[in-house]
């Protein structure tokens, strides 16, 4: 696909996205406000009772920041789970128009998936700088080309995983109780819910092996600079391997699926 | 330009018994069913040819369109369309071959047909130029350069089905398949779609399949036909041939003058020798009243017969038709055994 297909692909379906204002607002306000506020009542109570200082190496103005950082990348990791549209694809037929394009359906879809983001994309940064006037707190060059760089990987590795549970549906008449698992484990091993490091440290190494912590602990201690450089090369080396991983596994499951696509009907 | 060759296609699916128990004995054992959806089907379609495939619901007609189209591979058999094996999905053929599928969406329902038509001009590398002139004249044969820029989902069903036509026509697509392409629309559309059909054919000669259950669409578009059956092709002939030989008979329907009482001839309600079919063997009436006499007769007899008619009766206008086309192909499909043209 050429580059210059694929950013019209992607303006095309950023258009698209952005033509929905109510959806937009609702998203915005229930998105990222009712995420704070119950982040911010949950970890106040939590701080409280336990009468410490610090949960995991943060402290509640830490927690709260990373938990803003959480709600803000996190849109631009998973967007809008547009990649959920592929199982729609295989069940109503419209895949058949991707296999009469010339071309490849993957970047395609990752495509459509970037533009997608774009009401995200505004959100995020509109509630960025809300949130920099309020803190004060704005991340040097260095932290925000990381967290950048990280938050890539991050996004593509989230697609492909995504990608290949959605190709299931080739075999599958429902592939919604795989995404609801993926969300749950992705949210819980990924570090939506809590920050990695309050994990039990003998949880450490199968959390750094896994993917998950890519999506959300790792481009938000990157871009926070919780990181050294050492830490962040490898975590991208990691990451990058685990994109050719899913890569792979998904022309796989392509190949394989595609030889039962039936376009609806017989 | 498209060849095929015993080519077949078996779906398995899943059994479902009707009732709740079968639901739950469904969820750790499911019968599996065979079903032959295409069966060794041998044709060739040249450059220029609109080609109607007909068949019942169910028959494969779709199925065959969709492996020709390389949307779905084979069960066994092989296929060339303008010399791809088209479930390879090399993307030089899919350059030169489209697929309308009915009211199928191409195009992109938040944006206008416009965007939809300006994305797949970077699919298939249209240059700019052949773009502009390819989108005017098909937009102005369709009379639809004014609804270029409503949002598709905001469009009529005819309309849908004229961007669904330019969508899939930009490239200038040496081979089309088109399933259905008048489906759900009312007459002055099927008609325009029809026109249009006709006249891209005339203007660029590309193969075409057509599938469709309008014997209009077939008649007017098609001079060769192809009869699928449970699968199987029964009949790839030409059109006007499938009446000669399928037809073993013809209608003769009279106009009668009134005479001076008003009622119908006598002689007209007998069925004897002295009667309008009197001396015509396998003739018979179909229709008779004061003024109108419709016989059925055998296509040999159809001369005799009219001479007959015409020296009985005060015949004020008299015409010999064909019968119904979809009334032969509907026998063709009851009938079992080989037919092929």
């Amino acid at each position: 696909m050429s580059p210059r297909l694929f950013f019209r692909v992607m303006g095309l379906e950023a258009r698209a996205h952005m033509s929905y204002r109510a959806d937009f607002w609702t998203q915005a306000v229930v998105g990222f406000l009712g995420h704070f506020a119950l982040a911010w009542f949950l970890w106040k109570a939590m701080f409280r009772e336990s009468g410490r200082e610090a949960i995991g190496g943060y402290d509640f103005p830490g927690m709260m920041v990373y938990y803003v950082t959480v709600l803000l990348l996190g849109k631009l990791v998973a967007g809008r789970e547009y990649e959920a549209g592929v199982s729609g694809e295989i069940y109503q037929g419209t895949l058949t128009r991707y296999l009469l394009f010339p071309g490849r359906y993957l970047p395609f879809k990752y495509a459509q998936h970037l533009g997608s983001m774009a009401p995200s994309a505004v959100q995020v940064l509109l509630f960025a700088v809300v949130a920099a006037l309020f803190t004060g707190l704005v991340p040097g060059p260095l932290e925000i080309a990381r967290g950048a760089l990280a938050l890539l990987v991050g996004n593509l590795l989230h697609f492909l995983l995504s990608y290949c549970i959605q190709l299931v549906a080739f075999w599958a008449d429902n592939v919604w109780s795989l995404e609801v698992g993926k969300r749950f484990i992705m949210t819980l091993l990924g570090g939506f819910t809590v920050p990695l490091a309050v994990f039990p440290a003998g949880m450490k190494p199968w959390l750094e092996a896994l993917p998950f912590r890519f999506f959300y602990d790792f481009p938000v201690r990157a871009t926070l600079g919780r990181m050294g450089a050492a830490e962040w090369a490898l975590g991208i080396a990691v990451a990058a391997l685990w994109c050719v991983a899913l890569w792979l596994l998904g022309r796989w499951i392509w190949w394989r699926g595609q030889l039962r696509y039936t376009g609806v009907g017989i | 330009m498209i060849e095929t060759t015993r080519l077949s296609k078996t779906f398995h699916v899943h059994k479902k018994a009707p009732g709740l128990m079968a639901s739950v004995r469904g969820l750790f054992r499911r019968e599996r069913i065979a079903k032959h959806a295409v069966r060794e089907v041998s044709f060739r379609i040249e450059e220029g040819e609109i080609v109607g495939l007909v068949g019942a619901n169910g028959a494969g007609k779709t199925t065959l369109v969709k492996m020709l189209a390389g949307i779905i591979h084979p069960t066994a058999g092989e296929a060339r369309v303008l010399g791809h094996v088209p479930w390879e999905r090399d993307d030089r053929l899919r350059r030169r071959l489209a697929l309308i599928m009915g009211q199928k969406a191409q195009l992109w329902w938040d944006l206008p047909a416009a965007d939809g038509f300006l994305l797949l001009k970077e699919i298939y590398r249209i240059p700019e130029e052949e773009y502009r002139k390819t989108l005017s004249y098909l937009a102005s044969v369709l009379e639809i350069g004014k609804e270029l820029h409503v949002q598709v989902r905001r469009l009529s069903l005819g309309e849908r089905m004229k961007m669904e036509l330019i969508a899939a026509l930009l490239h200038g697509p040496r081979v089309v398949f088109l399933d259905e392409p008048t489906i759900g629309l009312d007459l002055s559309a099927q008609r325009a779609i029809r026109d249009f059909i006709l006249a891209y054919r005339e203007e660029h000669a590309p193969a075409m399949i057509l599938t469709s259950h309008y014997m209009e669409d077939i008649q007017r578009l098609c001079k060769r036909i192809m009869i699928l059956r449970d699968g199987a092709l029964v009949y790839d002939g030409s059109l006007a041939q499938v009446a000669e030989r399928y037809a073993d008979h013809k209608v003769i329907t009279a106009h009668l003058r009134r005479d001076a009482g008003g009622g119908p001839p006598p002689a007209l309600r007998s069925m004897g020798p002295e009667g309008p079919m009197g001396g015509v063997a396998g003739g018979e009436i179909v229709e008779q009243d004061a003024t109108v006499l419709k016989v059925r007769v055998p296509r040999g007899e159809t001369a005799a017969a009219a001479a007959r008619i015409l020296q009985l009766y005060p015949v004020a206008d008299l015409a010999i038709e064909e019968p119904d086309i979809g009334t032969i192909i509907e026998r063709i499909l009851r009938e079992k055994g080989e037919v092929m043209g």
